[in-house]
This record gives structure tokens, sequence and C-alpha cells, in this order.
């Protein structure tokens, strides 16, 4: 069974990293892309075009995003009844203090900072796979009538 | 009735028939005749036998005694004279007939009838005896004498008060008979002319009035008796009497006639006139004087009469009123007083004539008279009655009261003004009686006492003031009105005075008499002397420290007299000149103070005693005094005015003033140098008083400001230091004079100065307080500081552009490191995965070409980390706190441990303080250089230590020693330099801001970074830190 995983990121070449390195780490894992918040939502709303998206696993979600950031992503993922048990990971380049403490403050499950090198950076997926989708127990998927 | 009737019958003789016809029938004549003589008796008859029968009777006894004729007759006669007729009868027996025909009715005895009714009545009784052939009868004649009895009694009575009345009266009564003689007299005749009775009568009455007696008969027949019955005395004639003993009298003589058996008399009264003359003449003297009384009375006289009509009147009343004598006459009294005469006379009717005339002036009743003019006036009316011949007139004393009701109307005010004065009083005033209770107080009196007054009206005045009040009034006595009215407050006795509450307070008395219609009253002024008192307490005690204080004062006190001679002196003043008290008592000043006294006092004279009395020592005269022993010393002399029962003195306060002179010579000195440095000072000076007003300032002032000195002088120092100047006062006054005086310029406060052409410059304000005479004044220091400012500022732009320099810079150092991070991780991520899955499947060059690209994006991720991590050096750095540079140095190894352990390098240290600072940038300190230790390496085990030991700026000067490979000296400075190298890149790796990064830190820190090192030796890093010391958080200086 597939795991279907919502990668929300606008850099075009982080997305293929991450869809490289996911591949590397675990073939079972789809990795759905929205490159900004609004289509995040879409996607989780499974609105317009996305209305037959799946319901993601979990969600990995870069902060500093165009249009609606990461930030208000994850606010409004936490406060929505239906979306809030997803599993959602901040995978971002910041180390601010302040990044960390807002988004676990927003219910955030894990904060991951995305490491320079490519090594360190497979090597974080790999942590993600083993352990959140490996290890971790994710609650069941809620068929939607 | 004469009866002819024949002597006596004897009985039985009975002579011839013819005789006894001729009897009879002259018998039965007679009988016929006797009894109509019976009948029309006035008198009642009544015939009674011998055994005492009425035998016959008359109408007339009919009438008097009430019974019928047959009622009478055969009754006893005792029945209708029960006593006496046989008596009579007894009596008349003893007569002789010819007494008993000689008896005439009225003569007869006298007895007591009875009527039929009871009553009785008086009679007289007349018997005679009536031969009859039946015996002896008796004949009564009874005459009913009631009236004669009453008029005897009456007569008798009358007789008896004449007589009575002629003996008592008060003149002499004569009755004299026709031929001149005198019959009667009485007492007082014998009195008034000096004879016996007997030596008079039957005297001719000329022998006591020799002429006019005859003349005044003469006179008297002409009138008629009436006449003479309704003369009274006093209306007689007069004439002259005679005494006996020859000396003569005025008489008046009234004469009547008096008819009398012995034909007409004359009754004289004789009246001793000579008081009457006496009377008469002093009544005419009296009439005179009356006249002329009541014509000159001062108030207006009328006399009125039943009717009201003005029948008398004085001068005074035609003047009062305005009408002449004879338009009053006659006048009905309510033309002249229109009400209340009429009532006065009614009310003066019900008091006694006596209570009438014993009325004075000036208890008469107030009415309004209406003079001929119409104008009024008001009167006081008073009346007595006055008995006349024409009956009751009422006198009427009429008194103009106009001036007196204005002296009324005055004296009201006057005491309603005097009631208002004592009840104004400030004293108590109290007005006792000679029983010593109070009649009268004021309300003052009240306050003093806590009565109210009708409490104390009628109270002794012993209740208030218990004692001394009696013995007062008899010191009083002993004083004349005059002295007792001419004395003040002030001098009166000291009493102590009661209150109601029992509290007591002492008191003056003032005592004088009041003289009033209730006899002498004494007037008592009572003055709460307890502030006096206390005051005389007070000015004793003053006294004695008055007396203290000179004893004790610092200065000499003199006291010197008008001839200058010293009368009194202290101890100090003994001190002063070396003499003994009694030696300076009586000399002259001139001997201790030879000049300049005289001259003091007279100019003093010239000051008022106020002025005198102001003054202190320290302004007074400067003079030379001279010791005992000769030698003299500067004297301060200062003199006031003291008035004594001796006159004015003049008290001298003498100060030695040597030390004084010295130090004001001193002082002058000073003044001058001070002067000079004031004026030679650098900064302007300004001096300001209490009022914030230039007293003083120097040349630079003027300078400074613009002004010159006389313009600033005087002038409020706001003018040109225009806020903040008080402020500073006001901070200054919370430090001591101590402190003041220490600061110095440059911790001053800064305010803007204000030139006198308006411009503006920045200055410095230092002040300094000044004591002095005036008080305390402010010394201000004030700096331009124009120039400073300026620096400043420049200074100040300076740095605000050097640390927006450096925040920009900052700020650009970790953005551009921050955001070059991510384009870079795109470059080095894909080179690498483009290396790991094209390698070896595309050619050699590309390998190479790959290889590079990965090289290079490897290299700039590592300068980009290594320039965010310097740059984080400032911007995440943390403040300096306590840190254990002990586990910093520990997190460091820890941090190498591969490195140290790849190298196999032996990394020992001291034991490390505790420092201010940033832990994890001390870590990252210690990581570097250790790191460097161990990379830059010699052959050989790479040892490195680190030490720390206090430096002479009791910072920790840490050390970290290696044996490395050495530096040489001239780059000592570059290798701190930013990726400055001194090896190439493939000898050894680094990007060569480690040690940028460790200088930064350090200089962080407060401190610097050195190397000390010698190539082939290995080098030592120092650096120093701030001990903590338990100090808490630094904030470290950004830069």
């Amino acid at each position: 069974m597939s795991i279907e995983v919502l990668l929300v990121e606008d850099s075009p070449g982080d997305v293929r990293l991450t869809q490289e390195a996911f591949r590397d780490a675990n073939r079972s894992i789809k990795l759905h892309i929205a490159s900004d918040g609004i289509e995040a939502m879409a996607f989780l709303r499974r609105e317009g075009s996305h209305a037959h998206a799946p319901r993601p696993d979990f969600i990995l979600l870069d902060l500093n995003l165009p249009r609606m950031d990461g930030r208000e992503v994850l606010a409004t993922i936490k406060a929505d009844e239906s979306l809030k048990t997803i599993p959602t990971i901040v995978l971002t380049t910041s180390e601010a203090e302040a990044d960390i403490l807002k988004s676990y403050e927003l219910q955030a499950n894990c904060y991951l900072c995305k490491p320079v090198q490519l090594d360190d950076f497979e090597s974080v997926v790999r942590s993600i796979n083993d352990f959140w989708l490996t290890k971790a127990k994710l609650p069941h998927k809620l068929r939607i009538p | 009735m004469k009866a002819n009737v024949p002597d006596r019958i004897a009985p039985g003789a009975i002579t011839a028939p013819q005789a006894r016809e001729a009897a009879k029938k002259y018998l039965s004549q007679m009988e016929g005749r006797y009894r109509a003589l019976l009948e029309a008796a006035p008198d009642a008859m009544v015939v009674v036998n011998q055994g005492g029968l009425i035998v016959l009777v008359n109408a007339q006894a009919e009438t008097q005694f009430g019974y019928r004729r047959d009622e009478l007759l055969g009754r006893k006669v005792t029945e209708i004279i029960p006593d006496g007729f046989a008596e009579r009868l007894i009596a008349d027996d003893l007569r002789s007939a010819a007494d008993a025909l000689a008896q005439q009715i009225g003569t007869g005895i006298e007895l007591v009838a009875l009527r039929k009714d009871g009553s009785a009545f008086p009679i007289e009784l007349m018997l005679s005896p009536l031969e009859s052939a039946d015996g002896i009868l008796v004949t009564a004649a009874i005459r009913n004498i009631s009236v004669r009895k009453a008029a005897e009694r009456h007569l008798a009575q009358m007789e008896g008060r004449y007589r009575g009345l002629l003996e008592a009266a008060p003149d002499a009564m004569v009755v004299v008979d026709q031929g001149g003689r005198i019959v009667l007299l009485n007492a007082q005749a014998e009195t008034q002319f000096g004879y016996r009775r007997d030596e008079l009568l039957g005297q001719r009455v000329t022998n006591i009035i020799p002429e006019g007696f005859a003349e005044r008969l003469i006179a008297d027949d002409l009138r008629s008796a009436a006449d003479a019955l309704a003369q009274q005395i006093g209306t007689g004639i007069e004439l002259t009497a005679l005494r006996k003993d020859g000396s003569e009298f005025p008489i008046e003589l009234m004469l009547s006639p008096l008819e009398s058996a012995g034909g007409i008399l004359v009754t004289a009264a004789i009246r001793n006139i000579s008081v009457r003359k006496a009377a008469e003449r002093h009544l005419a003297q009296m009439e005179g004087r009356y006249r002329g009384l009541l014509e000159a009375a001062p108030d207006a006289m009328v006399v009125v009469d039943r009717d009201g009509r003005i029948v008398l009147l004085n001068a005074q009343a035609e003047n009062q009123f305005g009408y002449r004598r004879d338009e009053l006459l006659g006048q009905r009294v309510t033309s002249i007083i229109p009400e209340g005469f009429a009532e006065r006379l009614i009310a003066d009717d019900l008091r006694s004539a006596a209570d009438a005339l014993a009325q004075q002036i000036g208890t008469g009743i107030e009415l309004t008279a209406l003079r001929k003019d119409g104008s009024e006036f008001p009167i006081e009316l008073m009346l007595s009655p006055l008995e006349s011949a024409e009956g009751i007139l009422v006198t009427a004393a009429i008194r103009n009261i106009s001036v007196r009701k204005t002296v009324e109307k005055y004296l009201s005010q006057m005491e309603g003004r005097y009631r208002g004065l004592l009840e104004a009083a400030p004293d108590g005033m109290v007005v006792v009686d000679q029983g010593g209770r109070i009649v009268l107080l004021n309300a003052q009196a009240e306050t003093q006492f806590g009565y109210r007054r009708d409490e104390l009206l009628g109270q002794r005045v012993t209740n208030i003031i218990p004692e001394g009040f009696a013995e007062r009034l008899i010191a009083d006595d002993l004083r004349s009105a005059a002295d007792a009215l001419a004395q003040q407050i002030g001098t009166g006795i000291e009493l102590t005075a009661l209150r109601k509450d029992g509290s007591e307070f002492p008191i003056e008395l003032m005592l004088s008499p009041l003289e009033s219609a209730g006899g002498i009253l004494v007037t008592a002024a009572i003055r709460n002397i307890s502030v006096r008192k206390a005051a005389e307490r007070h000015l004793a005690q003053m006294e004695g420290r008055y007396r203290g204080l000179l004893e004790a004062a610092p200065d000499a006190m003199v006291v010197v007299d008008r001839d200058g001679r010293i009368v009194l002196l202290n101890a100090q003043a003994e001190n002063q000149f070396g003499y003994r008290r009694d030696e300076l008592l009586g000399q002259r000043v001139t001997s201790i103070i030879p000049e300049g006294f005289a001259e003091r006092l007279i100019a003093d004279d010239l000051r008022s005693a106020a002025d005198a009395l102001a003054q202190q020592i320290g302004t007074g005269i400067e003079l030379t005094a001279l010791r005992k022993d000769g030698s003299e010393f500067p004297i301060e002399l200062m003199l006031s005015p003291l008035e004594s029962a001796e006159g004015i003195l003049v008290t001298a306060a003498i100060r030695n003033i040597s030390v004084r002179k010295a130090a004001e010579k001193q002082l002058a000195q000073m003044e001058s140098r001070y002067r000079g440095l004031l004026e030679a000072a650098p900064d302007a000076m300004v001096v300001v008083n209490k009022d914030r007003v230039i007293v003083l300032l120097n040349a630079q002032a003027e300078t400074q400001f613009g002004y010159r000195r006389d313009e600033l002088l005087g002038q409020a120092v706001t003018n040109i230091i225009p806020e903040g100047f008080a402020e500073r006062l006001i901070a200054d006054d919370l430090r001591s004079a101590a402190d003041a005086l220490a600061q110095q310029i440059g911790t001053g406060i800064e305010l803007t100065a204000l030139r006198k052409d308006g411009s503006e410059f920045p200055i410095e304000l230092m002040l300094s307080p000044l004591a002095s005479a005036e008080g305390v004044l402010v010394t201000a220091a004030i700096r331009n500081i124009s120039v400073r400012k300026a620096a400043e500022q420049q200074l100040a732009a300076k740095v605000a552009e050097l640390n927006r320099s450096n925040l920009e810079l900052s700020q650009f150092a970790y953005i551009a490191s921050h955001d070059l991070q991510e384009p870079l991780r795109m470059v080095a991520s894909y080179t690498q995965l483009l290396s790991r899955r094209y390698k070896g499947k595309l050619d050699a060059d590309a390998d190479e070409f790959i290889g590079f690209a990965v090289d290079g994006a490897s290299r700039m991720q590592r300068l980009i980390q290594d320039l965010l991590a310097f740059s984080q050096v400032g911007t995440k750095g943390k403040d300096l706190i306590d840190a254990s540079s002990e586990e910093a140095l520990k997190q460091a190894l820890r941090n190498l441990q591969a490195a140290i352990a790849q190298s196999g390098a032996v990394v020992t240290h001291d034991g490390l303080p505790n420092v201010l600072a940033d832990e994890g940038q001390l870590t990252a300190l210690f990581q570097n250089l250790i790191g460097n230790a161990i990379k830059y390496q010699s052959p050989g085990t790479p040892m490195v230590t680190v030490s720390a030991v206090r430096n002479a700026e009791k910072k920790w000067l840490f050390s970290v020693q290696d044996n490395g490979l050495g530096i040489e000296p001239k780059y000592f400075e570059v290798i701190f330099g930013m990726f400055q190298r001194l090896h190439k890149r493939n000898e050894f790796a680094g990007t060569g801001i480690g040690l940028a990064i460790c200088k930064k830190i350090v200089e962080r820190h407060g401190g610097t970074i050195s190397v000390e090192s010698e190539p082939g030796r290995g080098s030592i890093f120092r650096f120093a830190l701030a001990g903590s010391n338990g100090n808490p958080r630094i904030s470290a200086k950004d830069n």
C-alpha cells in the first residue's frame, strides 16, 4: 500500500531533491506536491482540480511559501477538524528559534531543518521515513463519502 | 275760771226751803255754767269723789284718755292716773284754799296718765276741792303736758346747750338789758375782760365797751329781728374793748335781740380780734405777697371754678398762653388745656385735700396746652382744690415742660448712651447699693463672672468679690468724690473674683460713688487682670532672665547716665577693661572709652528709639577703648536708650573687636585675591542671590553674554539662563555644601544661555553655595560648551553613522550568508547528485568538470557557513553571564572528539575559572583554537594546553598553547583577518575564518586576542576575559 505524502514546497530544486531522497528511502511513498499554501489547502480539501486527491498520510511543510506561507498552512490544517490528525512535519531551512517555537505552538508534529549538504539531507529524509512512516503509528485513513 | 264759789259749806247745814229753792236754782244755774265751762275747758276735767272714783268727766278727758264718758264714770281715778293723785291730794290738803285758788295751771304737779290703750302721757294735775252734797269732791284739771314736757325737755336741753355754748363760746358773750346793764355773761367774757362774773353782772356794758355799743344798738334797732338773727360773727362792728386792768383790745361786736320776760335783751357776742387783726394785717400782707408770688410764679397759675371756667390767673399764664388776663378770665379752661384737665380733676377728686396740697410740681400729669396763636406746647399740670366762698375752686399750676421734655428726651438719649457705654465697657461694671447688693450691671460683668444679669441683680457683691470690696469702700470713703472720679483703671486695688462656676480670677477694682434718689450707690469697674498678672509674672521672670543675660552677655554691657557716668555694668565689662565693678561704677565712661562715646550719643539721639533698639552688634561705631593697665583695644559700640525712673539712661554694648579687626584685614586681603581669581577665571562667574538676581559677575561673564557689567548686575539670572537655573538650584539644595564645593566643572548641568543679542549658546552650569551676610548666594560657574557640544554632536553623528554601518554590515552579512545558502544548496546538492548518478556514465571530462563544480559548491557552502558563523557572533551573541570556561572547553573538546581521536592529540588544561561570557561563543572560541592547534600540527603528537591566569587588570588571561607548526611574526596580525590563510587549500582545510571568528568573539567579550609563536615551536594564543566574580549580567558591546 502506498503512503501518500503531501510535500508543500515552492523550490523546484528542493522538490526534486526531496523526491529523489524519498525514492531512495522508500519506494512505496507517493509524493504529492503543492507549491504554495493555497494549492496545499485545495489539495487537502479536495477542491477544484484536486477533487480526487487522496488524503495524505502526512505532510511535509516548508515555512517560507509564497501566497499563503507555511505557518498559516500549518495553523489552518491544525484548526481543521478533518485535517488536524494528519501528522505535519515542518521541513525548512530556517533554524530560527522563533520559527521552531511558532511551529510547535501551531501544533506541528515535528520540526526539521534542511541540511545544506546533500548527504545530510538524504539522511534526514531517511530518518523521516524510518521514524514517521515505519516506526510511528499513523491514524487510519478516513474514508470520505 | 274763777268760780265764784261760796265759802265752805258745812255738811248738813240746810236752810229754809226757800233758801233751798234759791240755792237749787242758783246751783242749777251754776251747774249749767259750770258744765259749760267744764265741757269747754281745754284741759281734761275729772271730778273725783272721796272714794277716788271718777264722778264727772268732760269731753277733753274722753279725748285725752281715750275712754268714753260712761267708761270713765265710776272708774277709779288711779286707773288713769296711777300714781300721785292721792299724794297730790294730800299735798293739796295741806294747802289752804287760798293757796289752792292762788294756784294756777302751770304750777301743778306733774304726773303720768294712762290712756285706755295702755299708753302713758305726762300730765299736769291741778286739783281743787269742790264741796258738794255728796261731800268733798276733787276737781282735777288735767293738762296733757306732752308737748310742754317735750318743749320743757327741749328747752332744758337747749338751755343746757345754750349755757354750754355760751360758756364754751370762744367769744365773750354778754347779755345786756334795756338799761344797758349786763345781766348774763360767759366765762370767756370773764377771761377777755379780766373780771369775775359777779363783778360784771349788773355793770353797765359801757364799762367794758366804752363806745359804740349804744350806737350799735341803735343801728341794730333799725334792723329787723330777722336780720339780726341772720347776722353772723364776722360781719359785726369793730370796736375797742377795755379790760379791767385798763388795757384795750380790739373787738368785733355782734348783737342780737333776745326777747325775754324781762323785756328785750341784747345778746352781744364779743370777739377779741387782736389776733385776727394781726392776722388781717398779716393776711393783707400775705395777700399782697401771695398775689405777688402768684404773679411772680414761674409757672402759670390758673384757678378754675366748678364749671371749668378760669376765675383767676397770673402773669405767667398770660405769657404762657399768649392771652391777656381779661381774655382768659371767664374762659373755659379747655380753651387752653383741651384735654386732660377734667380727667385730672376727677383723678384729683379721688385724692384727699391733704394729698393734693402735698403734691409738688414734678409729679403732675403731662398734657398738651394750646396757645392763643394755636401752637401747642407740653405742660405738666398740678391741681389743688381751693375752698372758697364760691365753692371748691381748682388751682392749676401749669408748667411749660418743653424744655424739660427736651431735657427728658436728651436725658433718655443720654441714658440710652450711658447704658450703651455701660454695656459696651470693656470692664465689668457693677453698681452696688448701701446694703452691698448689686443693683446694676453690664454685659461684660455677666461674661466675666459667668452669671446671667438676673442672677446677679440683688445679690450681695461679696458673692462675686468675696474679700476686699468692703475694705475698698472704706478706703474710698476716705477719699473725696473728686479723687474717686479722678482715679483711673490701673491704680485700683487687686482682688480675687469668683465666677459662677467657682473658678477664681484676679481683678482690679475701681470704685466711685454715685448719688441717686436711692442714696449713695457705688459704681465698681472690674477689670479682669489675669492677662496682666500673667504679664507681670512674665515680666518679673524676664527681668530675672534679663539680669542673667546681662551678666552672661558675651559683650561688655555698661549703662551710662545723663552725666556720662557708669551706673551699671556686667562681669564681661570688668574683664574687658580690667577693672573691678566698684572701680567703674560712678566713673565717667570716658575713662574707658576716651573718644567717640559722646559723639555716638549725639548721633544716636538723632535716631528714634525704635531704630536704636533694632540695631545689632555689627553695625555700631568703631572706637578705641582703654584698659585699666593703659593698653588699648578696638571696640564696637552699640548704644540704646533705656527709660528709667532716673531718666534716660544709655545702655552700651561694647564688643572687643581685636580679633575681628584682624579677621577683617585678612578678609580684605582674601577678598582682593578672590576678586582677582574671579576676574581671571576662564569661565564666566556669576553670583546670584536668593531672589535669583545677579549680584556679582566677572569679565568673562561680560564677554560670554555680551553685556556690560552694569547691565547684568541686578538682572534676574533667568535673563541670561532662561531655564534650568532654578531647577539646578533645587537639585543643588539637596547636596551638602561639601559636595557642592567638591564638584568640578565637567559634571554640571547643561543648559541654554541667552546673549544680549538674543542668540543662544550651550553652557555647562556649576553651582556652589556661598554664605554671605545677605544670606546664601549661589556662585555659578558658566562654561561655554559650544565647541564641545559641536564636537560631541560630530562624534555622536559619527558613532551613529558607524553604528548604522555596522548594523547594515551585520545584517548584510547575515542576510547574504543566509540567503545565499539556498541557491548554493541547490547547486551543491545537484552537482553531487550529478556526480553520484552520472559518475562513470559520462566521459572523464564530464567527471572532472562535475568534480570541480561539486568541489566549488562545497567550498562555497563552507565559506558561507563560516561567514554566517562570523556574522552570528554579533547578531546571535548572547549577554555575557557567569559562565564556566571549563565547561565551554569541555564542550569544545566533545565537538572535536573525532578530530582529537583521529590525530591522537592530547589536550590538557588547568582548572579554568568562571568568566563573564557567552558560553556558546566561548565554546566556539576554544573549538577553533584547539581545532587549529590540532590541525596545524607538527609531526608527533599534538599537545595542547589550556590555562588561565589573572592579569594586571584583574581579568583572566587564557592561553591555548600548542606544539604545532608555529606562525611567522609577520603574519601575527593577518591571521586574524577574514578568510586569511597561510596555507594552501590542499595542505590544510579550512576557510581561514576561524581566527577571525575567535577575534570577534574575544572582542565581543571586551578583550583582545594575541598570538605568540615561533615557526616550528608552536604557538600560544592568548586572550583575556573578565572574571565573573558572581557579577550580574552585563550586556556585551555590539560591534
